[in-house]
């Protein structure tokens, strides 16, 4: 109980003091102040600028924009002190600083708002010194932990020409250990800065101590003419050196020694260059602008062919120099010839990217046959070395050239004018000698409506079949209604029968026929033989009980006129013909007939 | 009667008129291009096909002669509508590949749908229409044949259910050429160096730079503008005078 007593008293009273300084101290004053670490650094240097906040914080953060000073925010630290009995909390926004360029730079006074209130900082001047290379004596005192060289292999360029620089890194044999090398300028007036190399590394002794030499080669390009400069180059790095509180023990200490780190700034001198235009004399016709040394190949193929076809012309332009910048030599000369748009291709041979092979493919066609050669090409350039302008030529190359038309080739021959197979053609296959028939453009077929309209006359007669087969079949299974139809069939024709007997006056063959007609008639209606129908079945059968009597007394009256033509068969043509229209009412009325 | 007469008479002379012209200048044109004439041989050919005519082999010269003239979009154009016209032409194929090789084109065509296409493309849609509707014909009528004489139904069953499948098989077919046919259009670039816009109207910011003969999708019409796409992300309008429009893809 004791024990937590002891720990719960400190842990209260921190608790107290902390809400305490969460009270808003809108009533206490604040302020707000801007300070430098330093306020001269060479360039290469950084300072850190500071932002104090004293009894509140600041929403907005206010960011110096200085034109040729770079600042970042880096971090915030915040400190509570309670002095005698005040608390009061301070918050501190650092910033690294650091110079583009030499010369006094004023950070401006920054306003704020800081717990309602409208604060405002004092300026601040910074001077920015040039960055000096170490002096020779206190180089070769042995005085300086890290430096930096910089050379050039000539002072006197040409415009255009391509240099490699050499930058030297020397630390001290001491140097445990470096990083972060980082270049914060590179002023480079009148050169492009290109590709960069690191080269080997090498000991070396200067003065009384050994130095550790990383070397960097870079391409410099000459852009104008006049005096320029290069450099001085400034960079930060940090290197690791021997702890000098090491605990006494010189054994222990190559064991336990992890060494201390420090920040270095490096420069180099500046190195003035005299950049000369190209000369104005003996300047070839062809030059289009090559600066270096180079050599020049060409070859083209294929060297017989027909009017049209495509040759190929390769140059190959090798050597050192601004090879990116490097143009097809002019082919102007080539007037029977259609050019077409050229490719190139570099290939680069060394890491700094000034030595290599430029290619270009131009690809041209003759255009008649009067062409017996390919022109020569030639390339000039101006060698910085000896300072003179040369030409390379390559000599015209014998081209044989044939008409289109005159002579097939081989190839189509044997394949009868067909593409070759598993080989890459090299020219279009010649054009055909025949017309063919021509045809009006017509729209496609199915868009054509009689063509759409025609589809439908399968689908139609497959239609038409089904539905015959259906009724075909209901026949089949229907004995009653085929028996129907082959009686309505038979009284068709039976009319027809009676009409002719009753035109050529023939009682007998009429009334037979009437019988029958009656026989047949009536046995279909009531589904019985019709050899048993006879008169009496008008009067007992019970589905002709439901038939009208005016029906019934004309069946009874055929049937009567039928029996009494047997006894007095003597009857007139209209009198027959009555009978028989009596006989086709009387059928009709039966079809109506409920079985 | 007399009139008609007269009429036809006109017709058939004028037809013959038209064929000797025709031959004439195809003869001149397989002469200029002889004579490595290209530019003049195209002229004459296109003479031609500006009458409303057309064959593949009229049109197989023509692309000879534009692409010997240095024209690959039009060569591009004149053989791709000589292979709609004759799509088993091997000489047509092989010059389109050909002049296809020449052409500086960053967007590749070999898709499922293009090998889909290919394939299609062995036939015609009219020889396509024409195979689909044998095989629907064939196949109503032998089903109508077995409503007729049920007794050959057995026999015929077979060979009913292989026409039917046929015709569906050609039906597909078919409907997939015509689909793309009518509802795809190809503009090949006849201009030789053209440049895309973001929008239809002239000073419009750049889209992408195409080539002559470069093939791209039709998007899309507005008055004289087209809405081309070069691949996908690649989406641009240009003028209608740059491009040919084929249809199909």
């Amino acid at each position: 109980m004791i024990k937590f007593r002891k720990h719960i008293f400190p842990i209260v009273g921190f608790l107290f003091l902390a809400a305490l300084g969460l009270i808003p101290s809108g009533a206490r004053a604040a302020s707000f102040t801007a300070s430098l670490d330093r306020d001269t650094i060479s360039l290469g240097e950084s300072a850190t600028l500071s932002l104090t906040f004293e009894g509140g914080q600041s929403k907005n953060v206010p960011t110096p924009d200085v034109p040729g000073l770079q600042i970042v925010q880096t971090g915030t630290s915040q400190n509570v002190s309670i002095i005698n009995g005040a608390m009061s909390s301070t918050v501190t926004v650092a910033f690294s600083v650091t110079p583009q360029q030499t010369g006094e730079f004023t950070i401006p006074a920054l306003t704020t708002d800081v717990n309602g209130q409208t604060l405002t900082s004092q300026p601040l001047k910074l001077t920015v010194l040039k960055a000096n290379a170490p002096s020779p004596a206190a180089v070769a005192s042995g005085s300086q932990v890290a430096f930096m060289q910089l050379s050039l292999p000539q002072q006197k360029v040409y415009v255009g020409q391509t240099l490699t620089a050499q930058l030297q890194i020397y630390l001290r044999d001491d140097v445990q250990n470096y990083g972060n090398l980082q270049f914060t300028t590179t002023p480079a007036d009148g050169f492009t800065l290109g590709k960069s190399a690191d080269g080997q590394r090498y000991n070396t002794q200067i003065g009384s101590r050994v130095y550790h030499v990383i070397p960097i080669s870079f391409a410099l390009t000459v852009t104008k003419t006049g005096n320029l400069s290069l450099g001085p180059f400034t960079a930060n790095m940090v290197v690791v050196l021997p702890s000098q509180n090491d605990g006494g023990d010189p054994f222990m200490a190559q064991f336990f020694n992890q060494g201390e780190q420090r920040q270095v700034t490096l420069a180099t001198d500046q190195i003035n260059v005299q950049s000369l235009p190209l000369p104005d004399e003996n300047v070839p016709t062809n030059f289009n602008g090559a600066v270096g040394d180079y050599q020049m190949a060409v070859t083209a193929g294929p060297t017989n062919v027909t009017v049209g076809d495509p040759i190929t012309v390769r140059v190959q332009i090798s050597g050192s120099g601004a090879l990116d910048a490097l143009k097809l030599p002019d082919l102007s000369g080539w007037s029977d010839f259609k050019l077409f748009p050229p490719t190139q291709k570099t290939d680069l041979s060394d890491q700094l990217g000034l030595e290599g092979t430029k290619t270009f493919e131009e690809i041209v066609t003759p255009q008649n046959t009067d062409v017996h050669a390919l022109p020569p090409v030639s390339f000039s350039y101006f060698n910085p070395d000896d300072g003179q302008y040369h030409t390379l030529t390559q000599p015209s190359e014998p081209l044989v050239v044939r008409s289109a038309g005159a002579t097939p080739l081989p190839v189509i021959a044997v394949n009868n004018n067909s593409a070759p197979q598993n080989q890459t053609p090299q020219d279009i296959l010649p054009i055909e000698e025949n017309l063919e028939t021509l045809a009006q453009a017509s729209p496609p077929l199915v868009t054509n409506p009689v063509f759409l309209a025609v589809q439908s006359l399968p689908v139609l007669a497959f239609l038409a079949a089904l539905v015959w087969r259906k009724r075909a079949d209901n026949l089949a299974n229907n004995p009653r209604l085929r028996r129907q139809r082959a009686v309505a069939q038979l009284i068709a024709s039976g009319l027809d029968d009676l009409r002719k007997y009753a035109a050529a006056n023939q009682p007998d063959e009429f009334f037979a026929t009437l019988f029958r007609l009656l026989q047949e008639q009536l046995g279909e209606r009531l589904d019985c033989p019709a050899s048993s129908i006879t008169e009496n079945v008008v009067d007992e059968h019970p589905v002709l009980r439901g038939a009208p009597e005016n029906v019934l007394a004309e069946l009874r009256e055929l049937f009567q006129l039928c029996n009494q033509a047997r006894y007095a068969p003597v009857r007139g043509t209209s009198e027959l013909n009555s009978v028989a229209g009596q006989f086709e009412k009387v059928i009709g009325e039966l079809k109506d007939l409920e079985t | 009667m007399k009139f008609l007469f007269t009429s036809l008479f006109v017709l058939a002379v004028a037809g013959k008129i038209f064929a000797a012209d025709t031959a004439t200048d195809f003869n001149l044109a397989n002469k200029l291009y002889a004579e490595g004439k290209f530019s003049e041989a195209a002229d004459y050919y296109e003479k031609i096909l500006q009458t409303g005519a057309a064959s593949p082999n009229l049109l197989f010269n023509y692309g000879n002669a534009e692409y010997k003239a240095g024209n690959l979009g039009k060569a591009i154009a004149a053989y791709r509508r000589a292979e709609l016209l004759a799509p088993r032409d091997e000489d047509v194929r092989a010059n389109l590949a050909f002049v296809r090789n020449q052409v500086q084109n960053d967007a590749p065509r070999a898709s499922d749908w293009f090998r889909l296409a290919g394939w299609l493309g062995q036939l015609t849609l009219n020889e396509w229409a024409l195979l689909a509707a044998a095989a629907f014909w064939l196949t109503f009528l032998l089903l109508a044949t077995r409503q007729i004489r049920p007794a050959l139904g057995a026999r015929l069953k077979g060979v009913t259910i292989f026409t039917a499948m046929l015709a569906i098989f050609f039906g597909a077919a078919l409907g997939l050429q015509a689909a793309e046919h009518f509802s795809t259009e190809t503009a090949v670039v006849t201009a030789h160096k053209a440049t895309a816009l973001i929008g239809p109207f002239d000073d419009a910011q750049t889209a992408f730079d195409v080539h002559d003969g470069a093939e791209l999708s039709v998007l899309d019409h507005h008055g004289d503008w087209l809405q081309v796409s070069d691949g996908p992300g690649k989406i641009g309008w240009l003028q209608k005078s740059q491009v040919e429009v084929l249809p199909g893809a």
